[in-house]
């Protein structure tokens, strides 16, 4: 079953991030994974998916919603959250001030309570610092509650852009394990990254964005094999 | 010491008005970035729509003053939403991502325009109003200090309204809406708030605030004026930037500085208290080169 189907979509933007004709499915409950380099356009699908940078033609239909028309808080509220590149966490807010923002559409206390204790059981370094403005923690504290904060809405569909920029391989490997739970607990998740072979590991399927459009598409393993894939954009079997 | 105590209390009021305009200037530059330079005028627009509202229940043959005193209140916070409200739709959203300086522009001919309808439109408006006297002008003799009841209540009505204000952004909900889009508003949007919605509460927020400065103003010289808002609003703004734009204890903070400035410049300045603005201001510059970021500078503060 199709959880997010975007068609034909092109994007134009004031810098140079383009995207030209592309077209992605994310199957319900998966993990699908969106490669490429830098400047490829990854960043500019996701916020064209959220609303951020409206495309200028195409779809992006969730479930059978059409999101194209819809400014941002209508889109996250049809149930798609965001763990943004660079964390974007709200620094001169505590942290239990971040995780409740996450959940900003649920009014009941209770539920919130709820989602707290589970992000607070991935994280419980967050349960010790709830009071802490988020931005005097550090980078790998930061994109703790920058996941957390992801996992409080409840989203449907969680978009996820570079979650292991910046970070200490130790912190990428935790925070993929986290994906993958997240993942289990039935929510689809939508992960672009540059991190190609830690992305492989945890996805079911994947595309290849180059120069704005998909140059290459299939299950994990598939993308793994493909030569063409592998010199081109993952360099001699190493990264980037 | 009589007079002292009678300077105190002028300083006291005056900070308390000056405060609530300066909050304003605050959460506006909070969620938007931009300053409202028709902010002052909003203030006049308060003020005479709360006098309109006591001329018409007047003609009706209300009376009491209890009433009265409730419908000017109301009638100012209406209109004082009305006109910030429309400002920030019409004016300042629209062209939110123009040159700063066109918002300026902007509000300060929408300022220009504000005035000027009051002038041109309430009953012989270009001349000083007559505003009523609703609260009782009784007091407690203290010595040689007489305390007015009306300043006193006019002084606990104007700071519960702040700490309200205080509570709302830093308790509930909808203050962390406006903290959040105050810090990131792309971010806050992917939160799912409606920026446009914060965008326009906080509008109708500050201006409120601003409806309470106007009757404030009116209460206690027991006069308005159509040109009332205009050096309100720059020492509300002043009073603003001293504090650190964007940052609510600091307009506090400088709505009161601002006061103590001018008292200490009427009292200190004892050949000329008619200098004691000049005094103010001039401090103000002063202390503007020595901490451009306002007293509360941007490194401990936290923006609205």
């Amino acid at each position: 079953m199709r959880e997010l189907r975007v068609e034909h979509l092109f994007t134009a933007y004031d810098r140079a991030d383009v995207l030209e004709d592309v077209s992605i499915t994310v199957e319900k409950n998966s993990i699908t994974c969106l490669l490429g380099s830098n400047g490829s356009g990854k960043t500019t699908l996701i916020r064209s998916i959220l609303g951020l940078t409206p495309p200028r033609r195409g779809s992006i239909l969730f479930g059978d919603r059409e999101l194209t028309k819809l400014p941002t808080h209508r889109i996250v509220a049809e149930g798609i959250a965001c763990i943004p590149e660079g964390r974007k966490i709200f620094p001169r807010l505590t942290v239990a001030e971040n995780l409740r923002l996450g959940a900003y559409l649920e009014e009941d206390g209770r539920v919130i309570g709820e989602r707290l204790e589970r992000v607070f059981a991935v994280f419980p370094v967050l349960a010790q610092r709830r009071e802490q403005l988020a931005g005097t923690m550090s980078g790998g504290e930061q994109a703790m509650v920058s996941i957390g904060r992801g996992m409080m809405g409840a989203p449907k569909l969680l978009l996820i852009d570079e979650p292991s920029l910046g970070l200490s391989p130790l912190f990428v490997q935790e925070n993929f394990a986290v994906i993958r739970q997240i993942n289990e607990q039935g929510v689809t998740v939508f992960l672009v990254e540059q991190n190609v072979h830690q992305t492989l590991a945890i996805a079911h399927r994947g595309y290849v964005l180059s120069k704005g459009s998909v140059v290459a598409q299939g299950t994990a393993q598939e993308l793994l094999a493909n030569d063409e894939v592998r010199a081109a954009y993952f360099g001699s079997g190493g990264e980037r | 010491m009589a007079l002292l105590g009678q300077y105190a209390m002028n300083g006291a009021m005056l900070g308390m008005m000056y405060a609530l305009v300066a909050v304003g200037f605050t959460l506006f530059f909070g969620v938007l970035d931009v300053i409202q330079f028709s902010h002052g005028d909003v203030v006049a627009a308060g003020a005479f729509a709360g006098l309109l509202a006591y001329a018409a229940l007047s003609f009706f043959g209300v009376h009491a003053p209890g009433v009265l005193l409730l419908a000017v209140i109301l009638a100012a916070a209406l209109a004082t939403i009305v006109v910030g409200v429309l400002v920030a739709r019409f004016l300042v959203l629209p062209i939110k991502g123009a040159p700063q300086l066109n918002v300026l522009l902007v509000t300060l001919m929408m300022g220009t325009v504000v005035r000027e309808c009051i002038r041109l439109f309430f009953p012989n408006g270009s001349q000083p109003q007559r505003f009523p006297a609703l609260l009782p002008s009784s007091g407690w003799n203290l010595g040689a200090f007489y305390l007015r009841f009306d300043n006193v209540i006019l002084l606990t009505c104007g700071g519960l309204l702040i700490a309200a204000t205080h509570l709302l952004i830093t308790r509930t909900r909808l203050g962390l809406a406006i903290r959040a889009v105050a810090q990131d508003e792309e971010t806050a949007r992917t939160m799912g708030i409606d920026f446009k919605r914060v965008v326009l509460v906080t509008f109708a927020l500050g201006s409120v605030l601003a409806a309470f400065a106007g009757v404030m103003d009116g209460l206690y010289y027991n006069e308005v004026f159509f040109g009332m808002g205009l050096l309100l609003g720059v020492i509300g703004f002043a009073a603003a930037i001293l504090g650190g734009l964007g940052n609510l204890y600091g307009a506090i903070v400088g709505g009161f500085l601002f006061a103590a400035l001018q008292t200490v410049g009427a009292v200190a300045l004892p050949f000329a208290s008619a200098y004691k603005d000049v005094f103010a201001f001039g401090v103000v510059i002063v202390l503007m080169a020595v901490r451009p970021t306002g007293l509360i500078g941007e490194r401990v503060s936290e923006r609205v």
